[in-house]
């Protein structure tokens, strides 16, 4: 016993230190951005490892990027978004990979691939169409994702709302992304304006005027020139709408 | 008294290739080594002197067999300790001056802080290391690097030490300069294990000597006893005339001696190279 | 115990010594310094991580790369080169435990491995605040937010990464205790280094619920035996403080390593006393 009593003391003490490594995984887990294998899983004979190692992710990240460019000038269709995916993968907390990823695939992908398929002459315009949404889907699907990671997540709502708007021809589901775009802290102003016109394009008239109105009242108003152009587009509506002279927005003194 | 080393049944095996092939080392070799002696253990390569000599040290495990060291078992501290040990064709931190080594290693040895300095000079000052002693190891020649290293084992003052191979790959003048060290630490009562092929320089400086062939001890005894002939004699006569010669073996004819050969004595290359260049060795 | 401590100390001294003058250090430590310092020629590279991120990760992929080649292999060459000359021989025939001589070998090269992470760490910061104030400016005339980095966070990363090479040399010393080559040791050691990157892809899977108990079982004991080098990793939230961490998280991590070191060198030391020298 006397003999073995060693060994099983380093084993103790082995066991002890991965009791206390897996308490600190808990700790600092949330501080390591996620890879996601699975994307990564195609590119990892390519130098991707040393990334995953830990160290160069952002460097790796970034050469994996300036790699897909070059499959992007080619056309090849697979090795691009597989390299801009493992981009996505080594460095998730970047918006800008998520972001044109998600455009690459949902605007590009497709064209290449009617390319392939011998040009727009020949392939079918319904096949096109359908290309054209599956490409879209895809790409709202990396948008996503990406939502779930990148820091700065507003640009990719924006992304997702135009290949919804572009490209599904999705007005309920643009209008639905414009909306969460335009209700975060940092929106574009354009944001608010293109969701009310995909609402009212959509036949959601009375829904664009009363979110348009709530939002040019809480956001738009209280800043310094009130944003006229927003007000003279309100008015339209009301005027379109018919809505009575009561319940207009009251008459602002700057308003011509 | 106890003895120097005492070694009792000792067998080693090394298991070799994949299939754990057995090889004996050392087989079943008993030897005690009586205090204040120089002992030689002699052999020829691959016999299992080194190996022998590494188990008494505790670098190696022995397969069977005791071995104790001035009546303390091997391979423990205290043993150690009391044990100074030169291996051979010796390698040091060639980045170390050759009195940082022997500070380095007095300081392993236990050597206390307060005695380390005077420790270190008396090493050096017997290996005759002084004026070399601040130059880095690297600039050493063979000789040199024996005679620190000779430093190194005796620095703690040992009452063993243990010597493998001291003079190989060393010229006649730098071996007999370690000869000379030998002598010296047998004078202060030390035991020296002297482990070497080199027949003629055991011969020289040890009193008693085991030889060991493929594993076992072969011969055991005092210099003296195992090499002289009981049945013959030399004389060595200056000024002889052929008259006289022939007087003189009638003379031991008459008492039933036979004269086998009548030659002149000879002095070893050894004695001679030594002559030559002494005064001009830079060892 | 003093005693002890010293020889310890004595074996750790001359073990720096002799490491610091390798040009294999020289080497490894130019090429990380080169690559802390040139981070800021290679930012037109940089897609929108925001400057200070990405010369922060080529500083940490400078320590990072390089410090764990440095552990793999300065740590098995300082063991072997011991051996190999056989001055082990001439040190561990005097009163000298062997596991003082493991645990003086590895302090030695921990301490070289300080040295390095310090070097780098240094000449990251200097540049990380040289940039930073040119941004400073910039982002004052343009009248936005001025990115920032922690110089008390780039110490603590430091840290971690010099526990993280501990581990690593640690692990690869008891390799050598038992391998018979100096490049089996490299090989398994730089595998053990590779394998503890992603350990952490089984420490989640536990984290998470399992149907199989068997597959449940060996990823616990896995997770257990070969440390999580992942964790160390946290030099994005500590340096540029986008997340920050909580000291007690750090102070975790920090202990987890110095009990992985512990607990290899004790398994190091075990096995380096059965071996026949």
């Amino acid at each position: 016993m006397r003999r073995f009593a060693p060994w099983l003391c380093a084993g103790l003490a082995l066991f002890a230190a991965g009791t206390m490594a897996e308490h600190a995984w808990r700790g600092v887990r949330p501080q390591i951005p996620e890879i996601g294998r699975k994307q990564l899983e195609p590119t990892l004979g390519q130098g991707v490892l040393l990334g995953i190692l830990g160290g160069l992710r952002t460097v790796v990240a970034d050469l994996t990027w300036i790699r897909s460019y070059v499959l992007w000038e080619r056309r090849d269709r697979a090795g691009c978004e597989a390299l801009m995916r493992a981009a996505c993968a080594l460095d998730p907390h970047s918006r800008y990979f998520w972001e044109n990823t998600g455009y690459a695939v949902g605007f590009d992908l497709a064209h290449w691939e009617i390319r392939r398929r011998g040009g727009y002459a020949k392939v079918p315009a319904e096949t096109q169409d359908r290309l054209f949404k599956a490409y879209a889907r895809r790409g709202i699907e990396i948008l996503e994702e990406g939502r779930g990671h990148a820091k700065v997540s507003t640009p990719l709502v924006l992304c997702a709302a135009q290949l919804a708007e572009i490209k599904l021809k999705d007005h309920r589901l643009a209008a639905s992304y414009y909306q969460t775009a335009a209700e975060a802290p940092d929106a574009p102003w354009y944001a608010a304006r293109i969701c009310a016109q995909t609402l009212w394009e959509d036949g959601r008239r009375e829904e664009a005027y009363r979110w348009l109105r709530q939002y040019w009242t809480t956001r738009m108003l209280p800043k310094e020139d009130g944003f006229p152009d927003d007000l003279q587009r309100l008015r339209m509506m009301e005027d379109v709408l018919g809505v009575r002279a009561g319940l207009r927005i009251p008459r602002q003194a700057w308003e011509n | 008294m106890t003895a120097a080393i005492s070694v009792r049944h000792l067998t080693k095996d090394f298991r070799v290739g994949l299939r754990g092939l057995k090889l004996r080392a050392v087989d079943d070799v008993s030897l005690e080594i009586p205090r204040g002696q120089v002992y030689g253990l002699l052999g020829p390569n691959g016999c299992g002197k080194s190996t022998t000599l590494k188990i008494v040290l505790g670098l190696v495990s022995a397969t069977a067999g005791e071995v104790s060291i001035l009546g303390c078992p091997s391979a423990t501290p205290e043993a150690r300790r009391r044990t100074g040990f030169l291996p051979e064709a010796p390698y040091f931190h060639k980045f170390l001056t050759g009195r940082e080594l022997v500070r380095y290693c007095a300081q392993l040895s236990g050597v206390p802080s307060a005695d380390v300095a005077a420790a270190v000079e008396d090493a050096l000052g017997l290996a005759a290391m002084t004026d070399a002693a601040d130059r880095p190891i690297g600039t050493y020649s063979k000789g040199m690097l024996q005679r620190i290293g000779f430093a190194q084992a005796v620095v703690h003052d040992p009452e063993l030490v243990i010597l493998d191979e001291p003079t190989a790959g060393v010229d006649p003048v730098g071996s007999a300069a370690i000869g000379r060290m030998i002598h010296a630490m047998r004078g202060k009562g030390k035991t020296i294990v002297l482990c070497s092929h080199l027949l003629g320089q055991v011969e020289q400086v040890c009193d008693r000597v085991a030889i060991m062939d493929r594993g076992k001890l072969v011969l055991e005894g005092r210099v003296d006893d195992v090499l002289s002939r009981r049945d013959r004699h030399v004389l060595t006569v200056e000024s002889m005339s052929p008259a006289a010669r022939e007087a003189a073996e009638a003379t031991l004819a008459a008492h039933g001696a036979v004269v086998t050969s009548v030659t002149h004595p000879r002095r070893s290359l050894e004695d001679l190279f030594r002559e030559l260049v002494t005064g001009s060795r830079d060892a | 115990m003093q005693a002890s401590f010293q020889r310890v100390s004595w074996i750790a001294r001359v073990t720096f010594l002799e490491a610091v003058r390798q040009r294999f250090f020289a080497f490894l430590l130019i090429l990380g310094a080169a690559m802390a310092l040139s981070s800021v020629s290679f930012r037109v590279l940089d897609f929108g991580h925001g400057e200070l991120k990405f010369i922060a990760d080529f500083g940490f992929g400078g320590m990072f790369l390089f410090g764990s080649v440095l552990a793999v292999v300065m740590t098995a060459q300082l063991f072997f080169s011991e051996m190999d000359n056989r001055t082990a021989l001439t040190l561990l025939a005097k009163p000298l435990g062997r596991g003082e001589f493991l645990l003086g070998k590895f302090a030695g090269a921990w301490a070289v491995l300080g040295v390095f992470v310090a070097v780098l760490a240094g000449l990251l910061g200097a540049v990380l605040w040289a940039r930073e104030q040119e941004l400073l400016l910039l982002a004052e005339q343009a009248g936005k937010v001025p990115p920032t980095f922690s110089a008390a966070g780039l110490a603590q990363f430091a840290l971690l990464q010099w526990l993280r090479l501990g581990v690593v040399a640690s692990i690869v010393l008891a390799i050598s205790a038992v391998a018979r080559t100096f490049l089996y040791a490299v090989v398994v050691g730089a595998l053990a280094v590779v394998a503890g990157q992603l350990q952490w892809i089984a420490q989640d899977a536990i984290l998470k619920p399992s149907e199989s108990p068997a597959y449940e079982a060996v990823l616990w004991c896995t997770s257990r035996l070969l440390p999580n080098l992942q964790q160390f990793n946290i030099g994005d939230a500590l340096v540029l403080g986008t997340t920050g961490v909580p000291a007690d998280a750090v102070g975790a991590v920090a202990m987890a390593g110095a009990a992985y070191m512990a607990a290899y060198v004790f398994l190091g030391a075990l096995l380096f006393k059965r071996r026949e020298i």
